[in-house]
């Protein structure tokens, strides 16, 4: 009876996995797919909801705000961009999956803006993004590794190297604090990794280096301890390399202990927005220093900037406009301006060629010169350094941006005189 | 006796035919559906490890995430530090998960109820960020576990998932086949006997944390084995892919399938690759806000778990088992 019941059973489970899998059985997909002569559909996988969401769920709505522009205007070659959002909740897992469903369900033409190393990590290798010649855009990710063409051909980072922001950093500690103590705190991983090789080849000497495991900045008493061996070593001057919660933490711990040294914030955890957010005072902030390759969100006379705001009072609901929409509107803009440049015969190859052979032509609103080209795929390559203001926000010093530019190698940090294309009128394409 | 012999191999034909029923199917469908196979395949494993756990051996696991990762981890290790075969990979993540396991159980079987729910809870919550103290398992980034392309013999057009699928189909096939034999041996009754009436099985002369401690090893084991397919299909392993949500989605998915019996697992399986789909398509046809789209998914996990329990207690298989008896 039970043996019965049970060949029953699995007849019935044959039946429904058989079922469920053909339900939806396909055609075999076009050459091209996710482009038509009117239309070209981009696919954003990102944590919306979950622990990593705060500040990063923004971008996929300035992105799509400033695709909206563009569109409402007549589109880039002809063509409308349309952007499908998926949320992954910052687990490789799910990311993996989504953008399996961004590829073959909703047939994208390139991915864009995918979020966090491991997530990015899983996505490539997984999808075979470059077996399949899948543009993964403008990831928003420091690992170098992204930035290395031959590990990950059809991937193009746009934020500086981890190692590019230390050897900035080095330089500028070397310039206003030779001889004076210097503190570090890091998060123990490959982000730590690139960054330490960036201060070794900047020559920094540290008087106190303090890792932290990544998730330990949420225990209970973890970053308090950071304070008080920050505290016994007495450093003039503290780097925070970590991430937006390690930033907080660590500036609301000392905040409690009333230890005030000169702060230097890494352009990780160094969003203002989020960082008051999570209980550390503007006014404890104000007169510590930042770094960013963009210029600031609250610089209107930017026309970038102010350009970029007028969008996301349009077409974004006028949310709050911080660090996160202006990286969002970049990355779509840069995009924008990848498409056009790659002609009205778009392909997945064309595109990929168009960022290695003419981003030097690129209009963009980062301050510092692009780096891509046919032997490398790094996005911005380099910094300004300024201060935060009382309110919180941070400001170039002297009102204006002295840019840092350099490389992930050996290379020399130098002032750049680099002068971006103009913006092209009122922000548009054509 | 005859008998017996007879329906064990009725049994193995049936998954011979199931096998070959998928692998037609696996030609005819596209990457995507290739893909979701793969995971119903990953599920099936873990689902049947808690199922085996707790319907079978009365103890209960909110942690099972813990243990996929400890497979997980050992295969991708095996993997990189010794260009092993895949499966040998496979051989080791359940080797490690089940010295985990037998380690664990040694302890679980002091423990009782909420108590070792509750261990079994923070191990979820602990484990995977152990990955970030030791430099070896690469921290957040994790490693990456990969199993290399499919064979050329296959030809040009085998795709990278429907490689993927067959391992997972054939791993967990094999697995499934294993595990319902053992259930009916010695070892299956003992563990009933132990999970109705402890104390009657003490009288019948079970060791009572002996079988415990057995129960929870072979149940890991097969956690593990779950882990290495989770960890091949994403290509990487890290502390994230082990989320306190896999935990509970597999808890989720036992109670779906109905954790008295092995029947049902599929059920759970399927249910748990096409909620998030089924969710996508009810949002966008019906336009739903961010906040709609983002929470659905979890909406409804939760609502069939209370509907199951309300309705279908013991599963859906059970009760039609019930049902035709009546």
């Amino acid at each position: 009876m039970i043996g019965k019941n049970r060949r029953k059973l699995i007849t019935a489970s044959a039946v429904i996995a058989a079922g469920s899998m053909l339900l939806a059985a396909a055609p075999a997909q076009a050459v091209e797919q996710g482009i038509t002569t009117s239309s070209i559909k981009l696919g954003i996988t990102i944590p919306m909801t979950g622990i990593a969401s705060p500040g990063y769920s923004k971008i996929p709505g300035a992105m799509k705000a400033y695709f909206d522009y563009v569109n409402a205007n007549g589109g880039v070659n002809g063509r409308k961009i349309t952007l499908v959002v998926k949320d992954d909740q910052y687990i490789p897992t799910l990311a993996v999956a989504k953008a399996n469903e961004l590829i073959f369900k909703d047939k994208v033409f390139a991915l864009i803006g995918t979020l966090g190393t491991a997530s990015t990590k899983a996505i490539s290798r997984s999808l075979q993004l470059s077996a399949r010649g899948i543009p993964s855009l403008f990831v928003n990710t420091g690992y170098s590794g992204f930035a290395d063409k031959k590990l990950y051909p059809t991937s193009f980072s746009i934020l500086p190297s981890y190692q590019m922001e230390a050897k900035v950093i080095g330089k500028y500690l070397d310039e206003n604090f030779a001889g004076k103590k210097v503190g570090l705190i890091y998060q123990d991983d490959d982000f730590g990794v690139d960054a330490l090789n960036g201060f070794k080849q900047a020559g920094v000497d540290f008087a106190v280096k303090i890792p932290y495991a990544s998730g330990s900045q949420g225990v209970a008493g973890v970053a308090g301890t950071w304070i008080t061996k920050l505290q016994a070593a007495a450093p003039d001057v503290v780097v925070l390399f970590g991430v937006s919660s390690a930033t907080a933490a660590a500036l609301g711990n000392a905040y409690a202990y009333k230890y005030a040294p000169k702060w230097i914030l890494g352009s990780v955890g160094g969003d203002a927005t989020t960082l008051t957010a999570n209980k550390v005072p503007a006014a404890f902030l104000a007169g510590s220093k930042g770094l960013s390759f963009a210029p600031a969100p609250s610089d209107s006379t930017d026309p970038y900037i102010a350009m970029f705001m007028d969008v996301n009072e349009k077409y974004n609901k006028n949310a709050p406009f911080d660090n996160n929409i202006v990286a969002g509107m970049t990355s779509a803009f840069l995009a924008v301006q990848a498409i056009k440049a790659a002609g009205p015969n778009l392909t997945r190859k064309s595109l990929i060629a168009a960022i290695e052979k003419s981003s030097a032509t690129f209009a963009n609103p980062a301050l510092t010169p692009l780096g891509f080209s046919s032997t490398s795929h790094v996005g911005a390559t380099g910094y300004w350094i300024g201060t935060y203001d009382a309110t919180g926000s941070l400001k170039p010093d002297g009102g204006k941006y002295t840019v840092y530019t350099t490389d992930s190698g050996t290379g020399a940090v130098v002032v750049s005189t680099y002068k971006r294309p103009a913006m092209p009128a009122k922000g548009l394409p054509n | 006796m005859h008998k017996v012999k007879a329906s064990n191999l009725t049994r193995l034909i049936g998954f011979v035919l199931l096998g070959l029923v998928l692998f037609f199917v696996s030609n005819r469908v596209d990457e995507l559906r290739v893909y979701q196979g793969a995971s119903v395949a990953m599920y099936v494993v873990a689902i049947s490890s808690i199922i085996l756990l707790t319907g079978y051996s009365g103890q209960v696991s909110l942690g099972h995430g813990a243990l996929l990762a400890v497979g997980g981890y050992g295969a991708a290790l095996v993997r990189n530090e010794f260009n092993a075969p895949v499966w040998l990979c496979f051989a080791a993540a359940v080797l490690l998960a089940a010295l985990w396991g037998a380690l664990l159980g040694a302890t679980a079987a002091r423990l009782s109820g909420p108590y070792l729910a509750g261990t079994t809870l923070a191990l979820a919550v602990g484990l995977p960020s152990i990955a970030n103290q030791f430099k070896f398992l690469g921290g957040e980034q994790g490693l990456i576990f990969d199993i290399g392309l499919p064979p050329a013999s296959l030809g040009e057009f085998f795709s990278q998932y429907k490689w993927f699928f067959w391992i997972a189909a054939l791993t967990a096939l094999i697995a499934m086949w294993w595990l319902q034999n053992l259930l009916r041996s010695r070892y299956g009754r003992t563990w009933r006997a132990v999970r109705s009436q402890s104390v009657a099985a003490e009288l019948a002369g079970i060791n009572l944390a002996r079988s415990k401690i057995l129960a929870f090893t072979v149940s890991a084991g097969l956690a593990g084995l779950a882990g290495a397919l989770l960890s091949m299909s994403i290509s990487t392993v890290s502390p994230g892919a082990f989320p306190l949500s896999l935990s509970f989605a597999l808890a989720t998915g036992a109670v779906l399938s109905g954790v008295t019996t092995l029947g049902g697992v599929i059920i759970g399986a399927v249910t748990l690759v096409a909620i998030p789909e089924v969710a996508d398509t009810l949002t966008q046809s019906i336009g739903a806000s961010e906040n709609v789209i983002a929470n659905l998914p979890g909406l409804m996990v939760s609502g069939l778990l209370i509907v199951a329990v309300l309705f279908v207690p013991n599963g859906p298989v059970e009760q039609l088992k019930h049902r035709q008896k009546r």
